[in-house]
């Protein structure tokens, strides 16, 4: 109930103000924006990660997969949503809910592929299955042309003969086309309404059974086991609700950006989310959300000293980390109490 | 036709012999203890019997029902349930949602629902709050219900874990040395409390422990393990008495 509370009153914050964020410096709107898709999906690893305990670094292939299945429906069907909804803002939105949410369906599959298999796996080998699932799917983007390999991609070229391609191929140059670009979706609105919605969701189904269910698992399989818990069962659910909203994050992302490259979704990227789960504290919403908002400003903070900048960041984490171990607001637990 | 029926199985670990064509049974409404020196194979008839590990040969059958090809998840939701000899609470989470977990078994309501926060899911987690109140205020955990499971004296741990295994609404229930590591009173209520749990819940208990006052004051059958072989099986005080036993646990020339 409080949830649904609290839930409803940010989507209303959220809608006034959407109103003020038009006459905001375009600067600061993009690092608001990026701050929205960072707390998504610091979230959603947070889920894999935090609240399950499966070491996961393979965050950015999801979101790789979300980003560009989603611009590339938006482009390569750019004639038939226009045809089918129009290009009103009513039908622009319809559009682009439908992209999200197939983007978030794409990484969700990509999700129980990799995560059936894999997720019999603990620890370590986790982390390396999913970092090398992570590198196969930005290699495979960098081959394929139809997404413009490693050029990245920007849009389709719909040639009048029917053929479609993300580049103009030598023998077509003759022939009339009109190019879609990534039509920008993504704003404040859109960008803090999914912010609101999956911390909602993540919230509710933490309080469930599912939730209690994540929790026993990280805390001792075996037990959790034995009193009914069908591990693997619980391990894949959650990772593939991680997948589904990372995928969700990497189309707000790649219908901001209007241009996706698979270098943005390197092994850094997937080390970049880990490092907001670990610093705001496994397991800790409110510390996770806080730890995705300071690594998104921080950067642009330290841009004066540039040379610097990775330097001072990687710093910063290291005495966070010989500080508070635990995370921003993770969770010590008590010492036992002797009898 | 018994509630637990243990037929000629064999463990074997490579070329080591755990469990020897053992053969064992537990009836309805019935206290066994099971007793044996160190490394008798007791914890690992429990692995068998929980599904942890599949036995080189022989059945374990529960209610009828053979348990060799399910998991331990499924095997929970037959009806066995087990707390463990090294305390394995759920460390991070309160007391209360250590024993939540367990009505997992019986969970209705989808994933979908629960997410989106159904009428149908609220109800159902109302029935398992006041379940589990019902629970914690049998075992006067009431109290400690926020707290969390770590935190708790020893003795109040092992009794959340007796909680926890029995939130499946188990019918037979399996208790790895429940009376390790706790002082003189706290046996002493333990006992009481196996034995109120068994009335209570009207379930079978089959129980594994090495503090002979506990075994003999509670149990209502014994089994004496020793290298994998039951080498006597009877009434507390028969037991008390067998020479094969004395032998077991004391060597030949004592």
């Amino acid at each position: 109930m409080k949830n649904k509370i609290l839930f409803i009153s940010s989507l209303v914050l959220i809608f006034v103000i959407n109103i003020f964020t038009n006459s905001l410096d375009p600067y600061f709107y993009t690092i608001l924006i990026y701050i929205g898709i960072n707390i998504i999906l610091a979230s959603s690893l947070n889920l894999i990660n935090g609240y399950t305990g499966q070491f996961s670094l393979g965050h950015a292939g999801f979101m790789a997969i979300g980003g560009y299945l989603s611009i590339a429906v938006t482009t390569y069907f750019a004639p038939f949503f226009i045809n089918t909804f129009g290009t009103g803002v009513f039908g622009e939105s319809v559009s682009f809910v439908i992209v999200l949410l197939l983007g978030g369906i794409a990484a969700a599959i990509a999700g129980i592929i990799v995560g059936v298999p894999s997720l019999r796996l603990k620890g370590d080998y986790l982390a390396i299955t999913t970092l090398g699932f992570a590198e196969i799917i930005r290699v495979i983007i960098q081959s394929l042309e139809v997404i413009g390999a490693s050029q990245g991609f920007r849009g389709a070229y719909i040639f009048e003969n029917g053929v479609k391609a993300a580049q103009i191929p030598a023998d077509l140059s003759n022939v009339p086309f009109i190019f879609y670009s990534v039509p920008k979706y993504t704003n404040f609105f859109w960008t803090f309404t999914f912010v609101a919605v999956i911390i909602y969701f993540i919230s509710n189904l933490m309080s469930s059974t599912y939730g209690r269910g994540f929790l026993a698992v990280k805390d001792d399989e075996v037990a959790a086991e034995s009193m009914g818990v069908n591990t693997t069962k619980f391990k894949v659910i959650a990772f593939v609700s991680g997948a589904f909203f990372a995928g969700i994050a990497g189309a707000l992302y790649g219908h901001f950006n209007l241009y996706l490259n698979p270098e943005d979704f390197n092994f850094l990227k997937s080390v970049e989310i880990v490092v907001m789960v670990i610093l705001g504290g496994m397991g800790s919403m409110i510390g996770v959300i806080i730890a995705a908002i300071l690594l998104t400003i921080l950067p642009e903070f330290l841009r004066g000293v540039s040379e610097y900048r990775m330097i001072i960041y990687a710093l910063l984490l290291i005495i966070m980390m010989l500080l508070r171990p635990q995370g921003l607001f993770g969770i010590k637990l008590k010492p036992r109490k002797q009898t | 036709m018994n509630l637990l029926e243990i037929k000629d199985c064999t463990m074997r670990f490579g070329g080591l012999t755990c469990v020897d064509k053992l053969n064992a049974f537990v009836g309805e409404n019935e206290l066994v203890g099971m007793i044996g020196p160190n490394g008798a194979g007791k914890t690992t008839v429990f692995n068998i019997i929980t599904g942890v590990y599949n036995p080189t040969e022989g059945d374990v059958s529960f209610i009828g029902t053979s348990v060799i090809p399910f998991k331990p998840y499924q095997v929970a939701a037959l009806g066995i349930s087990r707390t463990f000899q090294n305390i394995r609470l759920f460390s991070g989470m309160s007391v209360r949602d250590n024993i939540r977990v367990s009505f997992v078994k019986n969970l209705r309501t989808g994933y979908f629902k629960s997410i989106l926060q159904f009428n149908s899911y609220i109800s159902e987690e109302k029935e398992i709050d006041k379940r589990t109140d019902e629970l914690l205020e049998i075992f006067g955990l009431l109290d400690a219900g926020e707290e969390f499971a770590r935190s708790l004296p020893y003795g109040e741990q092992r009794k959340v874990e007796i909680v926890r295994a029995l939130a499946t609404s188990p019918k037979l229930l399996l208790l790895d040395e429940p009376a390790a590591g706790m002082n003189p009173t706290e046996k002493v209520e333990l006992m009481n409390l196996i034995k109120m749990v068994k009335d209570k819940f009207n379930i079978s208990i089959l129980l594994i422990e090495h503090d002979m006052k506990v075994v003999m004051g509670v149990c209502e059958r014994i089994l004496v393990l020793d290298y994998g072989k039951k080498i006597a099986e009877g009434k507390p005080e028969e037991i008390k008495n067998d020479p094969k036993v004395i032998e077991a646990y004391l060597g030949e020339t004592h």
